[in-house]
């Protein structure tokens, strides 16, 4: 055969066998699934995803080329399964897009429509990842466009031996294949796929019957017992759905769908996300389905849903895979939390105050009391975070810090070298939770810290003149750092005076933690003086609950 | 929009609800005049988040067919609706009624804007309708004068806004502890948008004033308008920075922001909203 151009009906032949012929191999495909991965078994995702396109385009055959590949190319996106079903997905809407407006195609455009399907499934993927379908597909297709080709017969001559090199190259560029000992599955069952195509163009593949292809679909029986009231939730959920962007929440001329991809980034792991038209086509690993659903909800409806828990599934394939062999690779990767931070304080009512500020961990410890290494260490394992920002907020255990951060290998961590409480908090309360990047975040952080100012006021234990103050014992003391600044027998004075010495009407903003000692109507009765005093200065009060020292001042 | 102001202008009111703890109410649609703010933004304040819905296609039939049944046309202006679903609801009413009604119209202006922006619109239509203007020459208006009313504003506490998700450009940043404000704007496509934060209230407002005069355009010649959600000291304060900036020509008037747009904004959030070369 010789075939110069295809039309609509050569190349629904050749979807057909395709997916015939991947249908017929998906077990061996599902076998190379090394990676335990839960949301199911690639050979049935793929085969399901190509499956839903032919039966899409299956009443177009006589219609142009261009027409019939975007019929299919649709119907994967709405059959598309796991993450190698979408990629496939995309790799099919790349040819439709080089089909686009055509009656036939020459090797010529057919080579373009492969070059779109190579571009489209890379910017499918938030972290293109080699070794995988995406490789198999890229290098096979370079190939061919160099072959020269002057027939489809000759292209798919090409593609299939270099498909078959790249697919047999992937466990060099991927350790988790290597140490499995196998190729990777998504290609294989790409590779399946191509030659079917090439059959079909030869004319090997069976005639184009009208009878059914194989139904799609497989019943999982899961084990429910195998997540128990005691488990763990180590995986997370794969969640699929479709998302119908709806007018009255987007401007679909404008709206750009990495604004999601950003977002399933800040959030998830595993994520692939693209739009057809109003369509998008969410995968993501998530522990919190339910945050990712209502917020994606404000651009638009679902379409379908699909959420598997996968620590489930997880135990399901490692007990199958036990069953068969010695031992299961455990190459899932577990899903972490993006950023965690990590600070010290001493007592419950500042921890809480930092808590509140979006720190996950406070090691207990303080001036009198510096937390080891060890402690950090053990806070670091309990977050199991990708990054780590930590917040020491004293001096001392700055260096106790840096000295965990350099001996924890498990997660990115990064110091911010916070002097005391005040810049702790406020360092802390300005992390941007959807910067992804340590450095900036700390280098940020820092900055936010650094022009912090914070003044104390305690009870003297004894009388004394510092700094030309006249301390008495019993009276309240305002200081800042070491310096003595104000002395009163009444609580509030002492504060008042405090705050004019450290020049509080030169900052906008004053945060106030009030101590244990101090009701909060007393409180309230100083925001307000100060409010009056301050005109251009916000006073935010909070009850701080701290022992030792009545009000703390933290001026930014 | 209350009702007092509506009866001025002849002006039919559609209430958006909200609803608290399960029951769900229905601003000024008894002639409420007396709608206790200071009441409702306390109950903010001590947590009470309430939430808001879109009415129903029901509900639009419910206010548009009175009016098409005793041979009326309908001027709609309504609030963003790039911010809402209520517009789908609304479109299928008028399908439905059209069938019924083939002779009657209905106009629409979107203000593209929530409280204030829609307020001082609302004014101005109300104004042209008095003066005998024909529904052409006010749409005509519209299609220009729409994007000429600015409004800028910050909120007190984040929490409404990030529950609400219906601003762009927010910073994931417990900010608001630490007084960080964010400064949000209504964009030209009725979006509401950040665009940076300011440290404290003083320097808020004062950012609110200013770009009053950066972007303003003939402001003196036009009634300013502030919104202040149960916090009129501090709409006081902007008055007067906007007064200083304008050499004490403004016709001001301070307004408080409506309940459902409160359950968005939450208490002592306040915006100005004035004529402008841009929104």
């Amino acid at each position: 055969m010789n075939t110069k151009t295809i039309d609509s009906g050569v190349f629904y032949g050749m979807l057909r066998a395709g997916s015939a012929r991947l249908g017929a191999n998906k077990t061996t495909v599902n076998d190379l699934n090394v990676f335990p991965i839960p949301d199911g078994d690639t050979g049935d995702n793929m085969f399901m995803t190509i499956d839903s396109g032919v039966k899409s385009a299956s009443g177009l055959k006589g219609a142009g080329l261009g027409e019939l590949a975007s019929a299919a190319s649709k119907g994967m996106l709405l059959g598309a399964r796991g993450n190698s079903g979408v990629i496939l997905s995309r790799i099919f809407a790349g040819i439709a897009r080089g089909l686009d407006g055509l009656d036939t195609a020459d090797v010529a455009a057919f080579d373009h429509a492969m070059q779109c399907a190579v571009e489209e499934s890379y910017n499918a993927v938030s972290n293109p990842v080699e070794g995988t379908i995406l490789t198999v597909l890229k290098d096979s297709v370079a190939k061919a466009g160099k072959s020269g080709a002057d027939s489809l017969e000759g292209y798919f001559g090409a593609l299939l031996p270099e498909m078959e090199a790249s697919l047999e190259r992937t466990p060099d560029l991927l350790p988790v294949l290597k140490e499995a000992g196998v190729v990777d599955s998504g290609g294989s069952g790409l590779l399946c796929i191509a030659q079917g195509m090439s059959d079909a163009l030869e004319g090997k593949a069976a005639e184009d019957g009208e009878e059914p292809l194989p139904a799609a679909g497989r019943t999982h029986a899961v084990n429910l017992d195998a997540f128990g009231p005691d488990s763990e939730l180590g995986f997370g959920y794969c969640t699929e759905f479709l998302l119908r962007l709806q007018t009255s929440k987007v401007d679909l001329t404008t709206f750009d769908v990495n604004v999601i991809k950003d977002y399933l980034d800040s959030v998830g792991e595993s994520v692939v996300c693209f739009r057809e038209g109003s369509i998008v086509k969410v995968h993501v690993h998530t522990r919190k389905p339910g945050d990712i659903l209502n917020k994606c909800q404000t651009w638009g409806e679902y379409l379908t849903l699909k959420i598997e828990n996968m620590t489930l599934q997880h135990e399901e394939i490692i007990k199958r895979e036990a069953a068969s062999e010695e031992e299961a690779p455990a190459v899932l990767k577990k899903i972490r939390k993006p950023l965690a931070i990590v600070t010290v304080a001493s007592g419950e009512g500042l921890a809480a105050a930092l808590r509140e500020a979006g720190a996950d961990e406070v090691v207990e410890g303080g001036q009198t009391m510096n937390p080891s290494a060890a402690a950090f260490i053990e806070a670091f394992d309990r977050l199991d975070a990708e990054n780590i920002l930590v917040f020491p907020n004293n001096s001392n255990i700055i260096l106790t810090a840096q000295q965990a951060a350099e001996l924890y290998d498990k997660s990115r961590v990064a110091v911010v070298p916070t002097r005391n409480f005040g810049s702790g908090y406020v360092g802390i309360a300005s992390v941007d939770h959807g910067c992804k990047d340590l450095q900036t975040l700390a280098e940020a952080a820092a900055e936010a810290a650094g022009s912090v100012v914070t003044g104390l006021v305690s009870k003297a234990i004894r009388d004394t003149l510092k700094d030309g103050v006249d301390v008495h014992e019993g009276d309240y003391v305002g200081f800042s750092g070491s310096e003595m600044l104000a002395d009163s027998p009444v609580r509030s004075e002492a504060a008042l005076a405090l705050c004019e010495a450290i020049g509080a009407a030169e900052h906008d903003v004053v945060l106030v933690f009030a101590g244990s000692d101090v009701d909060g109507d007393e409180s309230e009765a100083l925001a307000r003086e100060l409010g009056k005093k301050y005109r251009r200065t916000e006073f935010i009060m909070n009850a701080g609950g701290q022992p030792v020292y009545d009000y703390i001042f933290v001026l930014c | 929009m209350t009702p007092r102001t509506a009866a001025k202008y002849g002006y039919r009111l559609i209430s958006m609800p909200y609803s608290i703890d399960g029951v769900t109410y229905y601003p000024y649609k008894d002639t409420d005049e007396e709608f206790d703010f200071h009441g409702y933004y306390e109950k903010l304040r001590d947590g009470v988040l309430p939430t808001t819905s879109a009415i129903s296609e029901q509900q639009y039939i419910e206010y548009f067919e009175p009016e098409f049944a005793a041979g009326n046309d309908i001027l709609y202006v309504h609030f963003s609706a790039a911010m809402t679903m209520t517009f789908d609801a609304m479109h299928k009413a008028l399908k439905t009624l059209a069938e019924k009604y083939p002779d009657r119209k209905f106009y629409e202006i979107d203000t593209k804007g929530i409280s204030i922006i829609g307020f001082a619109i609302a004014n101005e239509v109300g104004e042209m309708v008095l003066a005998g203007k024909t529904v052409e020459e006010i749409l005509k208006w519209a299609e220009t004068e729409v994007d000429h009313y600015a409004v800028y504003f910050f909120a007190d506490n984040l929490k409404f806004f990030r529950r609400s998700g219906r601003v762009s450009g927010l910073a994931a940043t417990m900010g608001g502890l630490i007084g960080l404000r964010p400064i949000i704007f209504m964009n030209a496509e009725g979006k509401m948008v950040s665009i940076g934060t300011e440290k404290g209230r003083a320097k808020a407002m004062e950012r609110l004033a200013n770009t009053a005069v950066e972007i303003g355009d003939d402001v003196p010649s036009y009634k300013v308008y502030i919104a202040q959600a149960d916090c009129p000291d501090l709409a006081e304060q902007v008055a007067e920075l906007l007064q200083e900036r304008f050499g004490g020509k403004l016709d001001i008037d301070i307004e408080y922001v409506n309940p459902t747009a409160g359950a968005h904004c939450g208490p002592d959030s306040m915006g100005v909203c004035f004529h402008s070369k841009r929104r």
